[in-house]
């Protein structure tokens, strides 16, 4: 077996869901390949911390790269990108954001994806060590309550002083 | 034995393998490992290299089968 095993961390600070799951994705994968995993929760990235995961949602406002599909409908409209073909200005409309969402999270679990909130338990399951940024969540005028069990409050200092030497992701 | 980790997309055929293995502690693994997810072609064959475990890729079409064993001593 390779000794040499390492660490990961990541220091996310997207507040929406679609970006939330690439972070506790590579999370729970480096956890289950015996990595030490540290994740920072800062400003808005603070929402994928949240007891519930309910405010992270997902928009194609101002989000050109996102790749939207319909889950619903016959094959050939599934495959259709909505963001793509549809003009921008239909995202702005009350309901597109929730709408998106809903679409995205059920799109996720055809594809054979777990809910986030599954997902985040896994990662702690798998020993994943998570501290919420205290200042972000100070500024922003949360609790500690308000956060899943589990997670950590401190300063970028206890970041620096428990994530590896040489790499960080920043999501 | 087989680990059925089909219509599942990653991180979970690699999370549903490291459970399965932490199961199977102190003995010797040999299980086909059938998977739907075609990242798993590469994902799986990296985990078990980095886990000392023998991975060999059975079938790719319709089901990717890996058979995953412990490395003989």
């Amino acid at each position: 077996m390779i000794e040499e095993i390492g660490k990961l961390s990541v220091i996310h600070s997207k507040g929406t869901l679609d970006w939330a799951y690439p972070t506790f994705i590579l999370a729970s994968t480096a956890a289950a390949m015996d990595k030490e995993v540290e994740l920072f929760f800062t400003f808005y990235g603070m929402k994928a911390a949240l007891n519930t995961t309910d405010d992270l949602k997902v928009s194609p406002l101002g989000n050109p790269g996102m790749v939207l599909h319909s889950p619903v409908g016959p094959d050939w409209f599934k495959r259709v990108d909505l963001n793509h073909v549809l003009p921008g200005l239909i995202w702005t409309l009350p309901g597109m954001s929730q709408l998106a969402t809903w679409g995205f999270k059920k799109t996720m679990l055809q594809q054979g994806q777990v809910p986030l909130d599954e997902l985040r338990e896994l990662c702690l399951e798998l020993g994943v060590s998570m501290t919420v940024c205290q200042m972000s969540m100070e500024i922003m005028a949360y609790q500690e309550s308000d956060f899943i069990q589990g997670v950590e409050f401190a300063g970028a200092a206890t970041y620096f002083s428990k994530t590896p030497v040489e790499q960080s992701l920043y999501i | 034995m087989q680990l059925d980790l089909t219509n599942l997309a990653c991180p979970m055929p690699i999370i549903k393998l490291k459970k399965f293995l932490a199961e199977q502690v102190g003995q010797t693994v040999s299980v086909e490992v059938l998977l739907t997810d075609k990242g798993g072609l590469k994902d799986i064959p990296a985990f078990c290299k980095q886990k000392g475990l023998n991975c060999q890729l059975l079938k790719n079409e319709p089901v990717i089968v890996f058979r995953v064993e412990s490395i003989k001593s």
